[in-house]
């Protein structure tokens, strides 16, 4: 408890030493001789003109500081990704070579085929895996999220205060208190590897549906149906729908699923676009999860077998390594080209709900 | 101290692209404002009196011409270093500190300027052959440079220093209750005396409000607009305020500029301002109620509206023309023998005066706005009515400038 | 008309509420009863009472004779590596990273020209893959045998290693810490830039008119206005941090430079492992315990806020 009072009493005394109230003065410094005082500007002796050409050189300097930070930044910010464009089109040599090459020497594309390979890196299967847990993800999220969003911004209920609450405050709890349990949640569902609905639907060779893969997909699907944080955004969206267009449906005789998908849903499209690339993109760049309870290369997602495609120890294929890389993270960037806008929003109003 | 705008000329850039002209927001203003003076910058919305003001304050950069403060210029000066203070429409008080830190906050950034002193005594100096080479100084001695001038230095103000301008400021525009709140906590009307002891707080060469009292509600206006006055005066800083409220700057001002477009119209002392108007902007803008105008003709140096003779032009000649009259409301007088007649329509008794509203084929609005003595007696129906020469003015239908 | 209390509403409700029941309300209870329960079997998923010492196993320093009588302790993998490591990486990249994104967004929002493509480029690091990125930067901090990357080249430390085989503890944990400032970056400059655009202007002209100079503008203007959006960085930035675990695994595919050896260790990373190793009862004990460690961080950090942020 000391060490807390320590932190505030030393925050105190910073924050007198900032102000410029004298705060332990007395009110009777009325009496101080300040009716003589000169005021001056700081460099009030110096001529107008010269004031002028300092502005001016200033105002050239600070734009170049500006902008140079600015330009380091950027390229700090790029080089990685520009560094993993040219690897991926190396030989593994010059990779390796002690003085690094800032272009290839010679341009391997057949590092590209070479790492989709199936026994490499095994790219159709994981981007069926990761598409299709995705798209269901995401669509199940939708579904929930407007139903929820609907009852809490349009609907009166009983505990409704409480209830949203109490979902915020679940916003609050680290997922790792979760998973551990979720896990042994799942392995009894019979979701996993070895568990009931793999029994159920044995894998046979040569055809793709089997129980294991139903739950393995169960597995990285349900438990992440519900996403309190976008039922927070939607709500907010849905309250902005003036009143008056609720009204006039009712006044049409239409009810209340008419006004929720006619409507409501039509206008909070933006939103809903933000959140579907959003948690499309959540499920392309999961790892932890489905890293959990779907490590059978048949099912892993692509993040997942992005890493474990490639191993750390030995002779490190770097070349292939980061064409598979290129080709996980293009998709990304291909998105964020074409939705900036909806991801920035989305991000944002996300992040100001603080 | 002397402001001085000389050709002062902001155009904002258009957007050719969006087909966005120009906008010329002033218009080659040539004023000289004398130092301790409480001007009115007056002008319908989009006349360029906000510019004005952002251009002295030096918020924005002119296009062309000079701003001179006294005898320097500062045209092309960053507002931090010209000495100004400024009351904002929104008074845009920090939201995060006090009203004694808002106060203080210009006092943080300014030095004083003393003259530079000896702190211990000093011996002389006195070299091998015993003369003296630099005279022996006490302490508190002020120190000369080689030509005998003395050497100032600056510094920065003491808490205490700050603390005695900010209570006295607070005292004067009677703020000193609300020290430590903070802005959201007080009124509309406190907020503003704290923007204005904000501006006053550095002793500024020149004060700058910008539409004062459009915020405010009626009663608070009033109040609020002699205040202003009673500082300027107890201050004796140069102020130039803007509206667009006629009655505010007539009440307060020693001079009105009047705008329109960036055009100064005229510039005078606000009585000389409504009694010669210089055009019919001018004439109609200043006044409550407003001005009537009517369309008319004059002949052999006498007025006709209506084909009525209603006034002999007397000394100053006027050749034969049309005319615009105008005709303040109190420039009537009823008089059964009266060349002028009206339609009645509503006779309004206000105690002190009596209001009719009458109508007139040649006044330019629907209707005529007449303001008589109460103690005129008036009756419904048609109304003769003779004119006060000093109440009528005659403008060129085309120019709209003042012939008579 | 809107009732009152429309019970229809809990139909709506009725997917949601049973997901959060199943996946969120009973995996906090069930986590925090497995942590306290002793002996924890977990085919049988079920133990025999309460207890303290699935947190202190975690702790455990064991002794081992070296053969000559002398016992040398031997620190838990978790006390010897994880808090330490997670400790570097929270009180090292969350100052580094808010101090970076603050400079870069005052600076992007005093600019016109190029604003916008400054402002993509920025948020690139935020669309991509923790996982995948990371071993972009294991090839960036190449070296050793597996010859020199772009850093060593760009810093002139040849031969250095820092992600590979045998690499130090301190240098993977400045690599790792390298990655993670840049991985963080976008999102902060995104709340920090919208928190600026939203200080109404006139603030400024006022200050400048006041003759505040450049920087006093920024200390006692732009960052007391901006504080709300310091403090919920701040808070979300430390909790984030204390949860590092996929940049680990992106830059080094296990927990330490060599295999068996987990001197990458963060906390999370150990709840991870026990579940793989059946040892859950530690994992929830170690997830109860960063729970708690994160509500005290938030608690200190809102009480030394309270007076400083202006809403």
């Amino acid at each position: 408890m000391n060490i807390f009072k320590k932190i505030g009493s030393s925050f105190e005394k910073l924050d007198k030493k900032l102000s410029t109230q004298p705060t332990n003065v007395k009110a009777s410094y009325e009496n101080v001789e300040t009716d003589n005082l000169k005021l001056v500007i700081r460099e009030g002796t110096i001529s107008i003109d010269k004031m002028e050409k300092i502005q001016k050189v200033m105002k050239v300097i600070s734009l170049i500081i500006i902008y140079g930070f600015l330009a380091l930044m950027a390229i700090v910010v790029i080089l990685p990704f520009y560094w993993m464009i040219i690897t991926s089109l190396k030989t593994n040599d010059e990779i390796r070579a002690t003085t690094q090459t800032f272009w290839p020497m010679v341009v391997m594309w057949s590092n590209y085929a070479n790492a989709l390979n199936k026994t490499v890196f095994d790219f159709p299967t994981y981007l069926i895996n990761t598409l299709i847990v995705g798209i269901i993800s995401t669509l199940g999220t939708l579904i929930t999220t407007i139903f929820a969003a609907f009852a809490f911004a349009r609907l009166n209920f009983k505990g409704k205060d409480i209830l949203f609450m109490i979902l915020l405050a679940t916003m609050m709890i680290p997922g790792e208190m979760m998973v551990i349990t979720n896990y042994i949640t799942v392995a009894n569902f019979g979701w996993l590897n070895d568990g009931s609905l793999s029994q159920l639907w044995p894998s046979v060779d040569g055809q793709w549906f089997s129980g294991a893969r139903l739950g393995a997909y169960l597995a990285m699907i349900v438990p992440f149906w519900v996403s309190v944080l976008y039922i927070y955004l939607l709500r907010q969206n849905f309250k902005q729908i003036p009143n008056e267009l609720y009204l006039a449906s009712k006044v049409d005789g239409k009810s209340d699923w008419n006004f929720l998908w006619k409507v409501m849903v039509p206008l909070s499209s933006p939103t809903l676009i933000s959140i579907f690339i959003l948690k499309l993109m959540g499920a392309w760049n999961s790892y932890v999860w489905p890293n959990l309870v779907a490590d059978d290369p048949d099912f892993r997602l692509i993040t997942n077998g992005l890493r474990n495609a490639f191993s750390v120890d030995g002779n490190v294929q770097y070349g292939y390594q980061m064409a598979a890389t290129v080709v996980v993270t293009v998709p990304l960037l291909l998105l964020f080209i074409f939705f900036r806008k909806y991801i920035m929003k989305g991000v944002g109003r996300a992040g100001i709900k603080g | 101290m002397e402001i001085r705008l000389k050709n002062l000329t902001k155009v904002f850039p258009g957007n050719p692209k969006k087909g966005i002209k120009d906008t010329i927001a002033v218009n080659n203003l040539d004023i000289t404002i004398p130092d301790g003076k409480l001007i009115g910058l007056l002008g319908p919305s989009g006349c360029g009196k906000s510019t004005t003001l952002y251009l002295i304050a030096g918020l924005q950069v002119p296009t062309s011409g000079e701003i001179w403060f006294g005898d320097e210029e500062v045209t092309r000066l960053s507002p931090d270093k010209r000495g100004i203070g400024l009351v904002f429409q929104n008074y845009a008080l920090y939201p995060h500190m006090t009203i004694y830190k808002n106060v203080a906050f210009p006092l943080t950034n300014l030095r004083v300027e003393e003259n530079r002193v000896y702190k211990v005594d000093v011996p002389a100096k006195i070299d091998s052959q015993g003369n003296v080479v630099a005279p022996a100084h006490k302490a508190g001695d002020i120190v000369l440079d080689v030509d005998g001038n003395p050497l100032k230095i600056k510094r920065k103000l003491k808490p205490e220093e700050i603390d005695s301008i900010v209570r006295k400021t607070a005292k004067l525009v009677q703020i000193e209750d609300y020290l430590l709140r903070k802005p959201n906590q007080l009124s509309g009307g406190q907020q503003q005396r704290v923007a204005i002891a904000r501006a006053l707080a550095k002793s500024p060469r020149v004060l700058l409000l910008d539409e004062p009292l459009s915020n405010l509600d009626a009663r608070l206006r009033l109040q609020t607009r002699e205040e202003i006055r009673r500082l300027q005066q107890r201050t004796g800083v140069t102020t130039i305020f803007v509206t667009h409220d006629q009655e505010e700057a007539m009440s307060i001002s020693d001079e009105i500029v009047v705008m329109k477009l960036g055009v100064e119209q005229q510039r005078a002392h606000p009585q000389e301002i409504y009694n010669n108007p210089i055009n019919k902007f001018v004439a109609n803008f200043l006044g409550t109620p407003p001005i009537n105008f009517f369309n008319g003709n004059v002949k052999e140096n006498k007025l006709y509206i209506n084909e009525e003779c209603v006034l002999d032009l007397g000394e100053k000649k006027l050749a034969d023309q049309e005319v615009t009259v105008g005709i303040r409301p109190e420039g009537f007088e009823v008089d059964p023998k009266g060349a002028m007649h009206v339609e009645c329509q509503n006779i309004e008794t206000l105690g002190r005066d009596i209001s009719i509203v009458a109508k007139h084929p040649c006044c330019e609005r629907p209707m005529v706005k007449i303001i008589i003595d109460a103690d005129t007696k008036v009756q419904a129906g048609i109304v003769t009515l003779r004119l006060k020469p000093h109440k009528v003015f005659l403008f060129n239908t085309k120019t709209e400038e003042r012939i008579w | 008309m809107q009732k009152k209390n429309d019970w229809r509403a809990w139909l709506y409700l009725a997917p949601v509420i049973i997901l959060l029941a199943v996946f969120i309300f009973y995996p906090l209870i069930s986590t925090i009863a497995i942590a306290f329960t002793k002996d924890y079997n977990y085919t049988a998923q079920s133990g025999s009472g309460f207890t303290f010492d699935n947190f202190a196993t975690i702790f455990e320093t064991t002794y081992v004779d070296d053969g000559s009588g002398n016992l040398t302790a031997v620190y838990s993998d978790v006390v010897k590596y994880a808090i330490p490591n997670t400790l570097i990486i929270v009180f090292v990249t969350v100052p580094v990273s808010i101090i970076l994104a603050l400079l870069i967004s005052v600076g992007l929002n005093s600019i016109k020209f190029l604003k916008k493509i400054f402002q993509t480029i920025f948020f690139m690091p935020y669309v991509t893959n923790a996982i995948a990125v990371g071993m972009v930067f294991s090839v960036i901090f190449m070296g050793g045998s597996n010859g020199d990357g772009l850093w060593n080249t760009i810093f002139q430390t040849t031969g250095y290693t820092w992600v590979d085989q045998g690499a130090p503890a301190s240098r993977a944990m400045l690599a790792l810490c390298v990655y993670s400032v840049w991985h963080a970056l976008p999102f902060k400059i995104l709340i920090f830039l919208s928190g600026l655009q939203n200080i109404d202007k006139q603030y400024y002209d006022a200050a400048m008119i006041d003759s505040a100079g450049k920087m006093k503008i920024f200390s006692s203007i732009t960052v007391p206005l901006l504080s709300p959006q310091i403090l919920y960085i701040m808070i979300t930035s430390f909790i984030g941090s204390f949860k590092e675990y996929t940049s680990v695994v992106g830059l080094f595919g296990r927990a330490g430079t060599l295999s068996g050896y987990n001197n990458m260790y963060t906390i999370v990373y150990y709840i991870y492992d026990t579940i793989s190793l059946r040892q859950v009862q530690y994992g929830c004990a170690a997830a109860v315990m960063l729970f708690v460690v994160i509500l005290i961080f938030t608690a200190i950090q809102f009480a030394v806020s309270s007076k400083r942020v202006y809403y």
